[in-house]
């Protein structure tokens, strides 16, 4: 099988983040795991750079592993108050077992159908020439209403949680 | 003069091809080639930096600064960093052992990366990206992580406060950061760093948008922790915040970052505002480091000048007034793009 | 307008960095002036304390200490050897200030940094100077000693001779009345040993010898009484 440098930078970069994303189910201690989930957001930002969307891969880091990622470790490190060895167990209940399993499976069965029933071209066209522009041309041309509701939505998540955060006035 | 470096490379990719290497893997050699000089350069202008931030403040404080070892001192640091290598390595028994032991190795390798897209001449890049800009702004955001890792592996309150202020503070000045460098992109029309440089062969920048440049410089100031925002480290009160435990190498580890990522965002300032490595005379490679070295003492110029700021004053700072001002210049340069554009000066 | 302060600072920074830079000291090349009642290291002067230990037990940080040893002749307590472990001392200058005879003082050498902790202790031992010069003194003292022995014995001699030749004459030195030197005179004569200390006695003290004098005459004429009514 011929195996070109692409593949084998793709390979490494799902293996990669296929690890870290199962280090973060499987570490008992739940910083690592946060810690864990930087490493499976760089690797999704790898693969991105593999198949020539720098920019998404960029703005995955920038978001994801920059900032998202320190805000849950922020969070966790903020309400944890045991022994972090201990943060991270499975949960001994059955029923929330059962859901787990149950999602899970759903999950897996989802993206396996997907993938099993969709039909991929045999080789994608490469996007010729400035592919940002292209990006940037959809984002802020032909779906720039949904950009500026999701960018209001965000907005208002934000208000929303200095609300909560501060308390309202009442009157 | 002005081809030495990409002539060498030139030859380095020719006798790799001489010797039956496809082109792909000459490039490939040539890459790591790149970065290893990277790294020798860091190293080097560490040891320099030190020193002269060390003679600069001595100056400024009207003492000599360092003047024992060598000529006006030059060795001290040499010294320093031999002691640092050879000092021992000591790990405090109730840390996150493995957080604790590979945070500085992952901030050197965050700071060593922002310079893959620093034109460092006239085609002296390592990778032309086109995206470069948010390439180096989402990189440098990774450092928070880095700086987080260290103070919570510490297992130390100080440590720890440390970090958190480094964290809260990092990312509150990168938007601002970010958005006071939007007006360049805007003017030069495009994130690739090299299309920057060569859109400022008439006019630098820094002319056409002073109100970036400063928001750019406090930010900038602000991100690598630097005096008067060095709250993260704030000696009289945190020791050397997340620094706290780390001794030897692994401290020299996290001094070296932090200079590296002075010398980064200097060569990005004089990429982005200066012209980069534009300039009469002499060779390109010439005019960058001069330019970067220049910002670089106006950095240690500020360090040494101003008190330390409060930490909810650095936060109401960003927030407050650096946000606001630098949405404004973004707001006003499109406008006057779009002034220009009409009146047919563009 | 804001930022002005910012400039101002810089500005000033700015000439600082290049004024003359002949504030501090140069110091291995050039030493610092230090002031009269600088406290650099502890120094002692062995020859001239008197083991009185006042020193020891002031110090608040037990930095001093000495052994000292009995002096077999004069039964006086003789300082052996006196240690500062200057690692503990705070210069507190509590043992200075105490001291009697003021052999510890504070000297100006402030470099007190070693390879080793045992280097910072200073140990002073005694002299082996100090000793010879004390067996010195002690020999000089016996020397004088028998010189005035030898002379005492020639006075004594001397006197001895001229009561023996003279009782009158030197006899009415100590005795007012001649019937008394006479009989005092016969006393000495009869006994040496009386003699002997009678001349002592008029060499060193007249008045015990008057006393002694008119005792000897009062028992001589007593006896003589009793002899006579026998």
């Amino acid at each position: 099988m011929d195996i070109s440098l692409a593949d084998l930078a793709f390979i490494i970069l799902a293996g990669f983040t296929l690890l870290t994303a199962l280090g973060v189910v499987l570490f008992k201690n739940i910083v690592h795991s946060a810690i864990m989930l930087v490493f499976s957001f760089l690797g999704v930002a790898g693969i991105y750079f593999t198949m020539h969307a720098g920019f998404l891969g960029l703005v995955q880091i920038l978001v994801y592993a920059g900032a998202i990622s320190v805000l849950i470790i922020f969070a966790i490190m903020l309400v944890m108050n045991q022994d972090p060895e201990k943060t991270n167990l499975p949960s001994p209940n059955i029923p929330n077992i059962m859901a787990g399993t149950y999602l899970t499976i759903l999950l897996v069965g989802a993206l396996v159908g997907s993938i099993w029933f969709t039909s991929f071209p045999e080789k994608v066209a490469p996007v010729s020439g400035d592919e940002l522009g292209l990006l940037t041309g959809l984002m802020l041309g032909d779906y720039v209403i949904p950009l500026e509701l999701a960018a209001l939505l965000l907005l208002v998540a934000v208000v929303g949680a200095i609300i909560l955060a501060r308390g309202a006035e009442h009157k | 003069m002005e081809h030495w470096f990409t002539d060498i490379a030139q030859a380095l990719v020719n006798w790799l091809m001489g010797l039956g290497l496809s082109a792909g893997w000459a490039d490939f050699v040539l890459l790591i080639v790149q970065w290893l000089c990277i790294v020798m350069i860091v190293t080097i202008n560490v040891i320099i930096l030190i020193w002269l931030e060390r003679k600069v403040s001595g100056f400024i404080q009207l003492r000599l600064g360092p003047n024992r070892l060598g000529p006006y001192g030059a060795f001290q640091t040499i010294a320093d960093a031999i002691k640092l290598l050879t000092k021992e390595d000591i790990i405090p028994s109730r840390t996150d052992k493995w957080i604790f032991m590979t945070a500085p190795l992952f901030f050197i390798v965050v700071s060593v990366m922002l310079y893959a897209v620093i034109p460092m001449g006239d085609g002296m890049q390592v990778v032309d990206f086109n995206v470069g800009l948010l390439y180096f702004i989402s990189i440098g955001s990774l450092s928070t992580i880095c700086l987080l890792m260290a103070g919570w592996g510490s297992n130390n309150k100080w440590s720890m406060l440390g970090a958190m202020r480094a964290v809260a503070q990092m990312i509150s000045y990168e938007i601002p950061l970010a958005i006071s460098l939007l007006g360049v992109v805007m003017i030069a029309g495009s994130l690739r760093l090299s299309d920057i440089v060569v859109a400022q062969g008439n006019i630098w920048f820094v002319l056409l948008q002073p109100i970036a440049f400063i928001t750019y410089f406090i930010a900038a100031t602000a991100e690598l922790n630097r005096g008067p925002f060095d709250m993260p480290e704030a000696e009289q009160e945190l020791t050397a915040g997340a620094y706290t435990e780390y001794t030897g190498m692994r401290w020299a580890l996290f001094f070296l970052a932090e200079y590296t990522n002075l010398v980064a965002v200097s060569a990005l300032c004089a990429t982005m505002f200066f012209g980069g490595w534009q300039g009469p005379g002499l060779p390109s490679w010439l005019w960058i480091i001069i330019k970067t070295y220049l910002i670089m003492l106006v950095f240690m110029w500020m360090k040494w000048t101003f008190p330390r700021i409060r930490m909810d004053h650095l936060m109401s700072f960003s927030w407050k007034i650096l946000l606001p001002v630098s949405l404004a210049n973004l707001v006003l340069t499109g406008f006057g793009l779009e002034f220009f554009k009409w009146m047919g000066w563009w | 307008m804001y930022g002005k302060g910012l400039l101002k600072g810089l500005w000033i920074t700015f000439k600082h960095s290049f004024e003359k830079k002949d504030l501090v000291v140069r110091y291995p090349e050039q030493m610092p002036h230090l002031q009269e009642r600088f406290r650099g290291s502890l120094a002692f002067d062995f020859e001239k304390c008197i083991a009185c230990g006042i020193c020891i037990r002031n110090c608040p940080n037990n930095v001093l200490s000495m052994e000292t040893a009995k002096d077999e002749d004069s039964k006086k307590k003789k300082l052996m050897q006196y240690t500062i472990d200057l690692q503990y001392c705070m210069f507190c200058n509590l043992c200075v200030e105490d001291c009697p005879t003021n052999s510890l003082y504070f000297t100006h050498d402030f470099e007190l940094s070693q390879f080793h902790r045992d280097d910072i202790k200073r140990v002073y031992h005694r002299p082996p100077e100090l000793d010879q010069q004390e067996a010195a003194q002690k020999t000089s003292d016996q020397d004088t000693q028998t010189a005035a022995d030898d002379k005492k014995e020639k006075q004594l001699r001397a006197m001895i001779n001229a009561i023996n030749k003279n009782p009158q004459k030197v006899l009415a030195r100590v005795l007012d009345g001649e019937e008394q030197v006479e009989v005092l005179a016969a006393v000495l004569m009869a006994d040496e040993k009386k003699l002997a200390r009678m001349a002592e006695m008029m060499i060193t003290d007249k008045e015990k010898a008057k006393k002694v004098a008119l005792a000897f005459v009062k028992k001589e004429l007593k006896e003589r009484e009793k002899g006579g009514d026998q």
